[in-house]
């Protein structure tokens, strides 16, 4: 017992000042964002705030305009990730259970979009959003981030999808079940785990999402949070608590599904990519 | 017979319904893009006017004679070689760590992962921060601790402004590669340590020798899709330093998006897209056959 303490003890301070390295830029966000500015430039970034400044929060919201960022943030990860993952569990199913000639090269083709980058799509897409009305509105950003996230959803679902016995959708072929209902009544409540995780995964990424935003939006009342946050910061750039305060505003839905979901995404992540 | 062959042939029809959905968005918001781009990276246009210039191949060329592009190149690949080695690295080590009974591992991998989900614009913003050259804490803990010759304007500094960068995201980059591996080491059976631990070998050499190699496919899925995460770096590098100073941190995304976006290059910003792309896939190439033949 005591040789085995021993072992760990080595560990557990490397583990120590590593997780110290990883939590300092928390800190020094959540230091700076309840000071003042006075407070920051004189006391320098180590000192504990004079007093704890709650204002700062409610004042990046409001002029940072976080209320729109949410709001159009929230319509499209709450539109775009049931819809994407649905329509990527509709092609997996029969990528996973059924027998046709070209099943294996399509599949091939759907992983294909792992390896291309969102760069080659930019200015086609802006030009045909354009062309079809969608720029510069949310409505831009769906189909373009459906596409980027199925390759994966589909790895993982497919996977997820063959590891359920063919004797379970005989038998409800048999029972005069159509493909359809088959699919929605049998097999997709069966992968209710694969599902749940994509969805921790997919709302992260889509969250996140800044690239195609960049492109794809310029008025401020379509903006999302990562588009938001940039533009608040190169206009505040040099009142820090503000910008600190509203870095935690725009972190704070990703940390908590983050941390209350973690068990269900990481069993997700870990699938698609090696698991069978 | 008659009607076994119709219930074939009616599930077959529904192999094509139920897949359609998802080919048709992918024919029309990416592979037609894509063929788009490349008839738009065989002219000279600036994006917006209705006239174009055929030049063939010649955007492609002058990329490569290009300097600046050829900085963009050489500084996407200095990304790569070191968000591969350290985060591969330290995330292995950190995954062999929290494998054993150590006290808080949860927590730890927690901790670790936890800038893996943050957005990039917000770990750019907060990173800016600490490299800020008047308040930041990078320069004030150098002041605060006599060393005032070691502060520097870390993201404007040309000799420093890449790695300064670079090592955000290793910060933010780390946890990913330490989750697959731990995913991995729980594929290799107990036994083998326990029979090796019987014949006398050290921990070190464990390591050496069931541990490295049982990883082996987990090693070429993690340095595929960190090497093509790397090929897509962006957003670190538009916020923290927008390419500069001058071009100087420049990476082949970035230096896409200025040439289309900026400075009105179409047919040019396609080119390096497409560059980009076939660079992409065939490092992908391994990871996606790996991945189709199960």
């Amino acid at each position: 017992m005591s040789v085995r303490k021993y072992r760990y003890w080595k560990e557990t301070v490397f583990l120590i000042i590593l997780a110290f390295f990883f939590l300092f830029p928390f800190g020094i966000v959540v230091l700076t964002s309840f000071r003042t500015q006075q407070d920051v430039v004189s006391g320098g970034v180590f000192a504990l705030p004079n007093s704890l400044r709650w204002d700062n929060f409610p004042e990046a919201w409001r002029i940072g305009k976080f209320r729109v960022y949410y709001r159009n943030s929230l319509l499209v990860t709450l539109i775009k990730v049931p819809t994407g993952i649905f329509v990527a569990a509709l092609a997996a199913y029969p990528l996973a259970k059924y027998r046709f000639r070209i099943r294996d090269s399509l599949f091939a083709f759907f992983l294909l979009g792992l390896g291309i980058p969102i760069n080659i799509v930019l200015l086609p897409l802006t030009i045909l959003l354009e062309r079809i009305g969608l720029l510069n509105t949310l409505g831009a950003l769906f189909f373009p981030y459906i596409v980027f996230g199925l390759p994966f959803q589909i790895l993982v679902l497919r996977g997820f999808f063959r590891g359920i016995p063919d004797e379970l959708i005989d038998a409800a072929r048999i029972d005069g079940c159509a493909e359809f209902q088959t699919f929605w009544r049998i097999i997709l409540p069966l992968a209710t785990p694969a599902v749940l995780a994509l969805f921790i995964i997919d709302f992260l990424a889509t969250w996140n999402e800044l690239l195609m935003a960049l492109i794809f939006i310029h008025s401020d009342e379509w903006k999302t949070v990562p588009l938001g946050l940039m533009y608040f910061q190169g206009q505040f750039a040099s009142s820090y608590p503000i910008i600190n305060a509203g870095v935690l505003i725009a972190i704070l839905p990703v940390l908590g599904v983050y941390i209350l979901l973690q068990r269900y995404f990481v069993s997700g992540i870990t699938a698609g990519a090696l698991k069978e | 017979m008659m009607t076994k062959g119709l219930v074939r042939l009616q599930r077959l029809w529904s192999a094509y319904w139920l897949l359609l959905p998802a080919l048709s968005i992918y024919v029309v918001f990416l592979l037609y893009p894509m063929v788009f781009s490349f008839l738009i990276s065989l002219y000279q246009w600036d994006g917006l006017a209705p006239v174009k210039k055929f030049v063939g191949l010649e955007n492609y060329r002058v990329f490569f004679s290009d300097p600046a592009s050829l900085l963009a190149l050489k500084n996407n690949i200095i990304w790569m070689l070191f968000m591969i080695a350290i985060p591969v690295a330290l995330g292995l080590v950190l995954a062999v760590i929290l494998n054993e009974r150590v006290p808080g591992r949860t927590a730890f991998r927690a901790i670790f992962y936890s800038p893996t989900v943050l957005p990039l614009v917000a770990v750019g913003i907060i990173w800016s921060w600490i490299y800020n050259p008047t308040f930041g804490a990078v320069n004030s803990f150098f002041r605060l601790v006599g060393l005032p010759e070691l502060t520097r304007p870390w993201l404007s500094d040309p000799k420093v402004a890449l790695y300064s960068v670079i090592l955000t995201g290793i910060w933010q980059g780390t946890g990913f590669p330490m989750l697959l591996f731990l995913a991995g080491l729980q594929t290799i059976p107990r036994e083998l340590y326990e029979a090796a631990e019987i014949d006398g070998a050290s921990r070190i050499q464990s390591f050496w020798y069931i541990t490295i190699p049982s990883l082996r496919e987990t090693f070429v899925i993690v340095v595929s899709i960190l090497m093509i995460g790397s090929l897509k770096v962006f957003d670190l590098i538009y916020i923290m330093t927008w390419g500069g100073p001058g071009r100087l941190t420049q990476v082949m995304s970035t230096w896409m998006y200025f040439n289309t976006f900026v400075f009105h290059k179409a047919g040019f910003g396609s080119a390096i897209a497409w560059i980009i792309t076939v660079a992409s896939l065939g490092i992908a190439y391994p990871y996606i056959r790996a991945m189709s033949r199960r």
